[in-house]
């Protein structure tokens, strides 16, 4: 590796031009890998973050509708990781979601968007992490209920959501939006979190980038057309986001966070334009016009908003952009599932510190101080206040998050 | 002790010296360099402490006593409320079994010196070994002087008895009648103002009284108001009864 890096170094000198030019090869390949696997952000499932854990040695729980699966290590060690995987061994898994015997593969790993990627991308990223420091690491069995213990069942899963399919670029588009659309659909995987599920956890084609609940967030609607959750955001706004951390209207919290902090804000502003691109091609359907609540409930929802939320959001909801989210018009506040909001305000958030911003600005939690109904009547109120116009939630929705918050 | 600094003193405070420059570089460089160490996670709020009604420190003896000494320094009348509809005996009460009462925020070891009125609070007991202290002396002068217990006095004879403590012309064997009566005031305004998440100034009655809007903390929609009056509920920490559904 270091060998490689000297060898490039002297090559881009032009000192040895011909006989380097292999080595300057596989230099270049092993980085293209390592930015895939950031734009793909591997490291976050494959890394046991609650633990401190070693990067890419596994042992996360990942927390499913099914049950929790724990994510394989990534490193070339032989026994515990993928050391005595082939190219083609990776390529399959990364393109069919078959393990190196032959196993099917849980969809928590998610091939299905990777499928799409060509061989060279994959190899890349084999090649990048066989430069990985092997690290033996036992990983936990996951913990699934009987039927889906046993992994063969997984090839009927297959058979009804998953196509072994190519990226095939659309000549009616420009470069940047194929581009967009090939991160989004493969290494970057966005639909794994907001795009709808079935009851089987496959992916709804109609709900494409429309919004889905994860482990009790809801991952907003993205599509950035016309009625989309981002229709209000600009192609710089996406990757100021993205980049930055900081955008205008919102900032990446916990879970988005972690994808902005680990990988986007690591990737090419090319890349970023070219996914905001894609996004702001995307169209919806106009929202399900909503009934307005009772005055009571205004008046109470008006109430602790301008006691409790306006020093920070402003009491016209306009915020202060790029610290505090403005509220008039935020997809987070008017999202179909009013998970993310309701979740927010009884455990608070912290946006995440990245490069471009290290202020960590943090959201308190409101547990201890509003009763269900108080957080539901302000979240109704929010929810229509202004040009807003989204369907109430009621006290028991909120009810619901306040137990599993205090089981998790 | 020495005058001249020894030099492995000087040595060790060399040590202290440069190490205490150099750590919190290290340590801010670890734990806040990429804000990835600023201590926070969901849920956990910095909840105020407030006692709960199962922490008392009060007698029912004494709890009689306290509410009515509150009851004479903000009396109820035609003006307005007084301590006792701010239920300002259940403040002091949580507050005397919580670190107030034990003094724990305060330097609490000897030397015990009267001390000037600048200087505060001077007692050897904490707030709350005061209170124990005091109100059976009051009480025993009471029997003494009118026959029985404070709380029993007709009101002159509890102004005249408060009045007696505060210049000092009642004084009582083991602690300062004075010091008393000083804690004593204090705390009641304490509790006729604070906020009603410790006990006292019940459903805000000491703001509504004085006009004072609560806990707020922002005032920018008002500030082109031009001296009109700004009319607001007051709020507590835990809110109003304008955040509820009416």
């Amino acid at each position: 590796m270091r060998n490689s890096v000297i060898l490039a170094a002297l090559a881009a000198a032009g000192l040895v031009a011909g006989t380097a030019q292999a080595q300057e090869l596989a230099y270049s390949q092993v980085e293209r890998g390592r930015y895939l696997v950031t734009a793909g952000n591997c490291a976050a499932c494959h890394t046991d973050m609650e633990n401190d854990g070693t990067p890419f040695a596994g042992g996360r729980g990942l927390d499913t509708p099914f049950g929790v699966i724990y994510s394989r290590n990534l490193t070339p060690d032989e026994e515990t990781g993928i050391g005595l995987w082939s190219r083609d061994d990776f390529y399959r898994a990364m393109n069919e979601g078959v393990n190196r015997e032959g196993q099917q593969l849980y969809p928590a790993f998610p091939y299905t968007y990777f499928t799409i990627m060509p061989r060279e991308d994959v190899d890349a990223v084999y090649d990048y992490l066989r430069t990985l420091e092997p690290v033996r690491a036992e990983i936990p069995e996951n913990e699934l209920p009987l039927p889906l213990r046993f992994r063969p069942a997984v090839a009927g899963w297959k058979m009804l959501f998953f196509e072994d399919r190519e990226f095939v670029p659309d000549p009616a588009q420009s470069d940047a939006w194929n581009r967009g659309r090939y991160l989004v659909d493969g290494p970057t995987h966005c639909g794994a979190c907001h795009t709808g599920k079935n009851l089987l956890g496959g992916d709804r084609e109609a709900e494409y980038l429309r919004g889905g609940t994860l482990e009790n967030w809801f991952a907003p609607n993205i599509r950035g057309g016309e009625n989309g959750g981002l229709a209000q955001w600009e192609i710089g706004d996406i990757v100021e986001f993205l980049r930055d951390g900081r955008a205008r209207h919102t900032a990446p919290m916990q879970r988005m966070g972690e994808v902005v902090g680990l990988s986007t804000q690591h990737m090419t502003q090319e890349d970023l334009e070219a996914i905001a691109i894609y996004l702001k091609s995307l169209n919806d359907e106009p929202p399900q016009a909503a009934d307005p609540i009772t005055e009571d409930r205004v008046a109470a929802g008006r109430s602790i908003f301008f006691d409790e939320c306006a020093a920070c959001h402003a009491a016209d909801g306009s915020g202060v952009p790029y610290i505090f989210a403005p509220l008039d018009g935020s997809n987070k506040l008017t999202a179909e599932d009013p998970s993310t909001v309701i979740r927010i305000i009884l455990e608070g958030a912290q946006a995440v510190p990245t490069e471009a911003a290290l202020g960590p600005l943090a959201m308190p939690a409101f547990d201890w101080k509003l009763s269900d109904e108080q957080i539901a009547d302000v979240v109704s109120y929010l929810r229509q206040a202004w040009s807003n116009n989204a369907i109430a939630v009621s006290a028991s929705d909120v009810a619901d998050m306040r137990s599993y918050l205090e089981e998790h | 002790m020495a005058p001249v600094m020894s030099r492995r003193a000087a040595l060790k405070g060399l040590i202290m010296t440069t190490t205490a420059l150099a750590l919190p570089g290290v340590v801010l460089g670890r734990e806040y360099g990429r804000g990835a160490g600023v201590p926070w996670e969901p849920g956990a709020a910095d909840i105020p402490y407030y006692g709960t009604r199962d922490e008392g420190f009060l007698t029912e003896a004494e709890l009689t006593t306290v509410r009515a000494i509150a009851a004479r320094i903000i009396p109820s009348d035609e003006d307005g409320p007084g301590a006792a509809e701010a239920d300002v005996v259940t403040f002091i009460d949580r507050q005397l079994a919580g670190f107030y009462g034990r003094g724990q925020h305060w330097y609490m070891q000897g030397p015990f010196h009267e001390g000037l009125s600048t200087q505060g609070y001077q007692s050897e007991h904490p707030p709350a070994q005061l209170y124990r202290l005091a109100l059976p002396e009051l009480d025993t002068y009471c029997d003494a002087q009118y026959g029985s217990r404070f709380s029993s006095l007709s009101e002159a004879n509890q102004d005249a008895v408060l009045t007696g403590l505060d210049e000092e012309e009642i004084t009582f064997e083991t602690v300062s009648a004075k010091t008393f009566f000083d804690l004593i005031v204090e705390n009641t305004i304490e509790g006729f103002f604070a906020d009603p998440i410790y006990g006292g100034n019940r459903d805000m009655i000491g703001w509504r009284y004085v006009g004072f809007p609560g806990a707020r903390y922002d005032y920018r929609d008002f500030v082109g108001h031009n001296g009109a009056r700004i009319d607001l509920p007051p709020v507590s920490l835990m809110g109003g009864p304008h955040w509820t559904r009416q």
